[in-house]
């Protein structure tokens, strides 16, 4: 049965100069997911907010676990979605 | 032995270097500064100070309240002609950061510490008054009860609707522009309170 592609949604504070750590982790995941990944959310927001969800997931949040989520942790989220919707 | 002395002190950029050397954030920081109202009796006790006083701030340009508090400091020390203000970028001086930890543990900017004329600590200011943070949670409370659409705050915001999310982003920018006046007032007073120490 073919897999149910994800959303991946990335929250980044819009004044706080997170747009290159946005945008590489965007192009990790497209490079790595192709039509795996449904759509990538990019939402500007505010005081120094970077978070990723992954489907309804919180897979990282600046505010719960610090600093920039990791390119392989979010990967390793979204796989376990894709098996998940398969 | 402390790292502000008088040869460091010059070593940083006057308040007017440090808007040009900014990447971002400049026209927000600008128009904070010119919507600023000082009112006679907030100048007062900084146009009575006998003589300059040194100041320094520890500012970055991605720091929102960098950009709603420095312009206040900024329009003091202009129109009152007596702070003699340097700015410092905290990511390139973390040794003199590292002299006011915000709770003795977080860098916390801006930082603005006053100096006596042998580069003694008169008092500092760090990131914002507790009043204004306590402000901001209340009116952020009362915004997310009104507004049950918007959830809880704290939830994740990718979770909202568009249309939801973006109402809650303009709400957000309106409490912002609201709550400046009371903000600028109370980093007026707190910064007052330490030039009232000067003897």
């Amino acid at each position: 049965m073919a897999k149910r592609p994800v959303k991946v949604s990335i929250t980044y504070c819009a004044e706080c100069g997170y747009e290159p750590q946005t945008l590489e982790l965007a192009g990790a995941l497209m490079r790595t997911f192709g039509h795996d990944v449904s759509s990538i959310e990019l939402i500007p927001w505010y005081e120094g907010s970077f978070e990723v969800s992954v489907g309804s997931e919180l897979v990282h949040s600046m505010y719960r676990d610090g600093g920039f989520a990791d390119a392989d942790v979010v990967a390793e989220a979204v796989r376990r979605h894709l098996e998940v919707e398969a | 032995m402390a790292t502000v002395t008088a040869e460091r002190f010059e070593q940083g950029l006057t308040y007017e270097q440090y808007k040009e050397q900014m990447t971002r954030n400049r026209e927000r920081l600008e128009a904070n500064e010119s919507a600023l109202k000082l009112s006679p009796d907030e100048l007062a006790p900084f146009q009575g100070l006998e003589r300059p006083v040194r100041v320094i701030a520890l500012a970055e340009d991605w720091c929102g309240d960098v950009i709603a508090n420095l312009p206040v400091l900024g329009r003091l020390a202009a129109e009152a002609g007596k702070l003699d203000l340097r700015v410092f970028l905290r990511d390139q001086n973390l040794d003199i950061m590292d002299e006011y930890l915000n709770a003795g543990q977080y860098r916390s900017i801006p930082v603005f510490v006053f100096f006596d004329d042998n580069f003694q600590e008169l008092g500092r200011f760090v990131e914002r008054p507790k009043s204004v943070t306590a402000e901001i949670d209340s009116r952020r409370r009362e915004l997310f009860r009104n507004n049950p659409d918007f959830g809880e705050p704290g939830q994740p915001i990718d979770q909202l609707p568009e249309d939801v999310r973006v109402r809650l982003m303009q709400a957000m920018a309106a409490m912002r522009a609201d709550l400046a006046p009371f903000s600028n007032a109370e980093v007026v007073k707190a910064l007052a309170a330490i030039v009232g120490q000067v003897r």
